[in-house]
This record gives C-alpha cells, structure tokens and sequence, in this order.
C-alpha cells in the first residue's frame, strides 16, 4: 500500500479546539480530587445514576412549573429514547420510523381517556372509558403488537433497506392517523377531559394541570423504572443475544440465537416503551394533531441516543436530558439573547440580518449538525457503552493481526466504535477501500 | 351513446393520467440515477440526495427571480434562459454531492455499513434546514418563462414543457449510458462497483472515480431540479424529502445498482402514482403512502427489484 503519512486528527481548527476543550474537561475532572477521590469517579457508574437522580428528584422544589412541564417533556424523551436504543443500540436496527409507536401511544390514550372517536368533525362515536392506570399497559401493548407486525416481515431485510422501511413504516402512520376515519384527520383527537387519577404523588387532573409536579414524578417513575428494567433486559439472555446478533447475524444464529424470536422481541420492546412514552405525551398536552409526528421526531431520537452513546444507557438518558432541555429551553433563551444582542438589533450592525430570524425554528439544522459532528468526530457518544469500547479495540486489534496496515488500523479504531460489527469493519477494511491513501 | 361519450371521456383520462405520469416519471428516473450509481458503488443509500435535488430548485429560482424571467419567454431568450439556468442547477447539485461525500462519507468508508447513513441523515437534515433558514417555511411560486401551449391528441393535453422534460431526460440518460459504457472513466466506476479491490490493483484511482460517481450523481438530480420546479411552479425547502424517498423506491424497484433498472422505476413510480391519484379513492391524500407501500412490498417479496441480480449477503 502506497499509504502516505497521516495527518494528525481532525483537519479543521474549530474541531479540534472542540476535542482539546472535551480532553482538558475529562482531564480536569480526573485530577481534581474531592474527599480523596477524583471528580471523574464521581461521575461514572451507579454513582452517576444517584447523582441524577437526586438532582431529579429535588428538581420540581427548586424550580417553577414551567420548568417542571419541560421536564416531563424531557422525561417522556428519556422514555423514547431507551427504547429506541434496544433496538438501535443493542439489536443493531436502525428504525427510523420510530415516531409511529409514540403515534399508536398518544392516539390511543386520546381515544380512550374521553371516550370518542370522531368519524367526521362533529360524528363522535363512542369508545369506551379506560382509566389512565389501564391505558398505560394499553398502550404498550398495542404499540408492541405493532413493533411485530412492523418487524415480522422485515425480518430478512438489510440494515440500510430496513432503515428506509421503518422510515416508510413511520410515514405511513402519519398518513394513516391522517387519513384514516375517526381520528379526526388535521384536528387530529383532543384528550381532554380526563377523569381525575390520583397517585402516590398526589392527583393528576388532566387537561388542567396547576401544578406538574405530580406528573413529572410519575414520569419520573416509570422513567427509573424502565431504566431498570432495559438493564435488567441488557444482562438477561435476551439482551445477550441481541448484542451478538448486532455484532455478527450468522456468528449470532450458529451459537443458538434464534434471530426471528431476538429480532421480534427488540421490535416489540422497543415498541412497546414507546408506546408508553406516547401514552404520557398526550396526557400531557392538550391535544393531538397528526402534524405533530414528522419524521423529524424518529431522528431527534436518534440523535438523543447517537450524542449520548449508542448502546449505553447512561449515555441515551444524558443525550435526551440534553437535547430536549435544549429545544425547550436553552434554544428560546439563545433567541432572545441573539434578538437582543446590539450586534444584531442594531440597525447598522454587522448582524443586523439576524434579527429577522427565529431561531427556534433552526432546532433541527442544530440537531443535524450534531448527528453530523458526533458520527464523525466521537462515534462512541458523551459516554461510550463500556461493551462497545471493548469491541472497538478487540476490533483494531484484529485487524492489527490480519496485518492489513497500520492506517487502516487507526481508521477503525476512530469509526466502529457505532453499531455494527467487527467482522463487518473488517469487510472494509481491504485496502481497496482507500488504496490512494486518505487525501484530506 | 351517452355511455359511449363518458367511456371514451374515461380512456382520455386514463392516457391523461398516463402521460402525467411519464412527464413526472422522467424526472423521479433522473433523480434515482443518483441513487443507483452511488449505491452500485459504494453501497450507501445517499439519504441526502434528494436534499441535493432541492437545493437545484432554490438555486434556480434566485437566478430566475433575479433575471425577472416572471414572463412567458421565446425563441432565443428562451434557449438562452434555460441553457443558463440548466448549467447553474447541474453545477450547484454536483459540486454539493462531490463536498458531501468528501465531508461525510469518504472518512466513514470503512465504518459499518449504518455509520455512513446516520451521517448522511445529518447532512440531509442540515442541507434541508440551511434551504428553510434562506427562503422560509414556505412554498414559492416559480416563475413561468416556458411557453405554455400544448397540442392535443383526441383527449390527451400534451404541453410542451411535458415534451421539453421527456427530451431532455432521455438526452441525458442516454449520455449517461454512454458514458458509462464508452469511456475510460466509466470503465473505471463499473470496475469499482464490481470490485474497489481489484480495480484499485489494476491502477485506478478509487478516490477519484467515487467523487465522479457523485458528480454525475448530483449532475442528474441538478437536472431533475430545474425542469421540476418548471412543471410544478412551486419550490419548497422539503420538496427534496418525498421526491428523494420516491426516487429511492424507483431505483429499489428497478433493482438498485442498476442503471437501466433505475430509469424504468422512475417511469413505473411516476405512472402507479398518476393512476393511483386519479382511481384509488381518496388518492390524492395516500400518494406518499403508496410510494412507500410499493417500497416495502418490492423489499419483502423481491428485494432485487426488477432488473437487479439476486445476490448473497457476504458472510
């Protein structure tokens, strides 16, 4: 191989400023020490876990309701965004039709907690009433029967094509609720009014919430709760499986992995807590519209996972806190303080054709750029899944063995850290795939 | 003969719809050439191609709404306009799809195979939201310089800018064929799509004949872009979104990776679309649906599409 001497990571000034500010913070949290340990041993592993979840927990004390809504709004993404990561993180699926489940949970919840379906503006047809404690399995469960009849014919496909499906598959649900009699077409369903529930954290009175605090601790439970349960899940044989499958699908089938039952399963699960996730959601607002659920919000979620670390459940909880408190809040303020900075007010300034702009709208070209950005520059996410930054370097290591360069060797330390597998990395690893030498 | 008259009013519409759906269908082919060449190649679906083909339509339209070409044009005004504006959506669609794969897929080349698409999802999205910040969430009217005569065969309109596309579409994929098959460049993108080993060891330049494959690529979808925003006289930040995923399913159809399949997928789309428009009820509201519905029916019963080799996963 004619391999010229590589340039040293990452071309651009901006990214690697980006990288020495990230290392001089992970150094700084490593040699600061507090009661004799470094700062970076706090915040790693379970103790990360009961840090947040304090802070969670105190968080509605210290904060008004407005910011109590937004972090249900975030609890309801930490719930999508686990999920997602079962199948995408641990199955290796890419769904990118994600947002259909949430559209199965929140129509569901809205047809039942008021009783009516609506065949045409002002046709309601009545449904039975189901309480909110009956819904939330409901919901789960008919969002899991859709993950199978969504899974089970798939089953044979590619990653790439398999994506593009459930793309399609997540379109399609929009277009259905869309079109489809008694969901109320573009008014989409309205949920209101609900019957009072009362919880451990006090009573849910939906539609005319004073006060979100008991709703956010209950999204707070089931967040904590579904924590668990994928971890418990992750370790289980179940879980086992569906890492070896996304790691190697015919390795996986030879040892005893029963792909169709694994592959269903992730679909189903995944499914399932979004449907819970959709549930909440239309509990939460006032109604539910069809517009709503773009396929913008399939990516937003996979963004969340990919920014926190695909596979990690730390990491997916962290990207989602970030990203939706983002969109919530930071994003509003970055608006404000643009709109009223005298760079862009006034009318003479340089940045004056700011002004004109909302930046609100930009959310999802931020979101872009941070998908973007993350694949390229740090795969692995905020805080890589410990299993995975194994097999990056099990896989460099092979590759090392098959003598196949040192190039490609750093290459593939740098990019597989995201799905896949080691055996497939090295499928692309011939020297064909970049003979000429890296040009830039 | 009252029943007489509204059949053959039916089979006028029926040739009506067909002919609607070969114009569209030439631009969905032009588009799912770029599709098929960089699949064939690299084995990327390049989800930000149809963003590609968008920014073709905003481009074209600030040159056209800043020559005023706001009135119906003639003879070589009309040449004039539609070469410049032809040149300035190739150029911009290419050199994108050339910095795109140079930005977000050249350094992922190795990676596995979902790494490169979640890339190319975020530069889908930054190319899509960039267009929204330039020209807003709205859809623009483009401007009508073309003549909008047609002739009329029995019950079928014909307009000239159906002609104009149709011509124009088969010029170019013509000149595509040829250029795959006569030059030496072409022999070099089919050898890397058969094997980037061996075509590396046989001496051509892996790097150069992909940046080329995206070049034409982009080139097609430039194309597409302008004669698109002509026949639809609207141009809009997303537009790129559902004509890319319909142009996809075109060259899943055809078989992806194959030329000629991609070509006959785009008009197949483009007239199950027209008719799906006119007889399914309620049509009109569905027709993204049934893009998609075709798209996953072709995938489960016969993923090779129509012209597409079976072939094994590697193991």
């Amino acid at each position: 191989m004619s391999a010229q001497p590589r340039p040293t990571k990452g071309g651009l000034p901006l990214v690697q400023g980006i990288r020495d500010l990230w290392n001089s913070l992970v150094a700084w949290l490593d040699k600061t020490h507090i009661l004799g340990k470094p700062l970076l041993w706090y915040v790693s592993g379970w103790r990360l876990a009961f840090i947040m979840l304090i802070l969670a927990v105190i968080y509605p004390q210290e904060f008004d309701d407005s910011y109590v809504l937004a972090g249900c709004a975030v609890g309801i993404y930490v719930l999508l965004a686990l999920g997602l990561n079962i199948v995408v993180g641990y199955a290796g699926l890419l769904d990118l039709g994600y947002v259909a489940f949430f559209i199965i949970g929140s129509y569901t919840y809205a047809a039942f907690s008021t009783g009516f379906l609506f065949k045409a503006a002002n046709q309601p047809v009545p449904v039975p009433i189901i309480s909110f404690w009956w819904l939330l399995p409901m919901g789960a469960l008919f969002a899991g029967i859709a993950g199978v009849l969504l899974g089970a014919p798939t089953l044979r496909l590619r990653g790439d094509y398999l994506a593009i499906v459930t793309l399609g598959f997540g379109e399609i649900a929009r277009i259905a609720v869309l079109n489809v009699p008694y969901f109320g077409a573009a008014n989409g369903l309205n949920p209101n009014p609900a019957p009072q529930v009362t919880t451990p954290f006090g009573t849910l009175n939906f539609g005319n919430f004073a006060d979100h605090s008991a709703f956010y601790y209950l999204t707070l439970a089931l967040v904590v709760g579904m924590i668990l349960l994928v971890s418990l899940l992750r370790n289980s044989s179940l879980g086992r499986a569906w890492i070896a499958m996304r790691e190697d699908e015919t390795a996986a089938s030879t040892s005893g992995v029963n792909l169709v039952r694994a592959k269903l399963l992730a679909f189903a699960t995944g499914a399932a807590i979004g449907g819970l996730g959709g549930i909440l959601n239309a509990a939460l607002v006032p109604s539910i519209t069809p517009d709503e659920f773009f396929f913008n919000i399939s990516i937003t979620i996979l963004v969340m996972i990919v920014l926190g670390g695909i596979g990690s459940i730390a990491g997916v909880v962290i990207g989602a806190i970030l990203l939706k408190y983002f969109d919530i809040q930071l994003l509003g303020s970055l608006n404000d303080y643009i709109h009223g900075s005298p760079l862009v007010s006034d009318t003479s300034a340089p940045l004056h054709f700011l002004a004109g702009n909302d930046f609100n709208q930009d959310k999802f070209l931020i979101y872009g750029l941070v998908l973007l950005a993350m694949i390229l520059l740090r795969p692995q996410g905020i805080i890589p899944d410990r299993r995975r930054q194994r097999e990056i370097k099990a896989a460099a290591s092979i590759e090392e063995a098959s003598a196949v360069g040192v190039l490609a060797l750093e290459e593939a330390g740098d990019t597989v850290a995201g799905m896949g597998a080691s055996a497939n990395a090295t499928e692309y690893v011939g020297p064909g795939s970049d003979a000429q030498g890296r040009e830039d | 003969m009252h029943v007489l008259a509204a059949s053959s009013a039916g089979v006028g519409l029926f040739f009506q719809q067909i002919e609607n759906g070969v114009t569209i269908g030439a631009i969905y082919a032009l588009v799912s050439l770029g599709y098929t060449l960089v699949y064939g190649i690299i084995e990327l679906i390049n989800f930000a191609h149809g963003d590609v083909f968008m920014w073709s339509t905003i481009v074209t339209l600030t040159v056209a709404q800043l020559l005023h070409f706001d009135h119906v044009l003639g003879g070589f005004a009309l040449v004039g306009a539609l070469l410049l504006l032809l040149i300035i959506g190739i150029a911009t669609s290419a050199l994108l799809n050339v910095g795109i794969e140079r930005v977000a897929y050249r350094p992922l080349r190795r990676a596995p195979r979902l790494i490169p698409l979640i890339s190319a999802i975020g530069v889908s999205f930054i190319l899509e939201n960039v267009a929204q910040l330039w020209k807003g969430a709205n859809s623009i009217a483009y401007p009508v310089f073309f003549p909008t005569d047609a002739i009329t065969l029995g019950n079928v309109t014909i307009p000239f800018l159906d002609i104009f596309i149709f011509v124009l579409a088969v010029v170019l994929m013509v000149g595509l064929n040829v250029f795959i098959t006569r030059t030496r460049l072409g022999r070099a993108m089919r050898a890397t799509a058969q094997d980037p080993e061996a075509a590396a060891l046989m001496g051509v330049n892996i790097n150069r004949t992909i940046s080329v494959t995206f070049l034409i690529g982009g080139a097609l979808a430039g194309a597409a872009g302008v004669i698109y925003s002509m026949y639809s006289n609207s141009v809009i930040f997303n537009s790129g979104f559902e004509l890319g995923l319909i142009a996809f399913t075109a060259a899943v159809l055809g078989g992806i990776g194959n030329v000629q399949g991609a070509v006959l997928g785009g008009f197949l789309i483009g007239i199950i679309e027209s008719l799906a428009t006119q007889y399914v009820p309620n049509g009109i509201a569905w027709s993204q649906g049934i893009a998609f519905a075709i798209l996953i029916l072709i995938l489960i019963f016969r993923p090779s599409g129509l012209l597409g080799q079976q072939v094994p996963d590697k193991v």
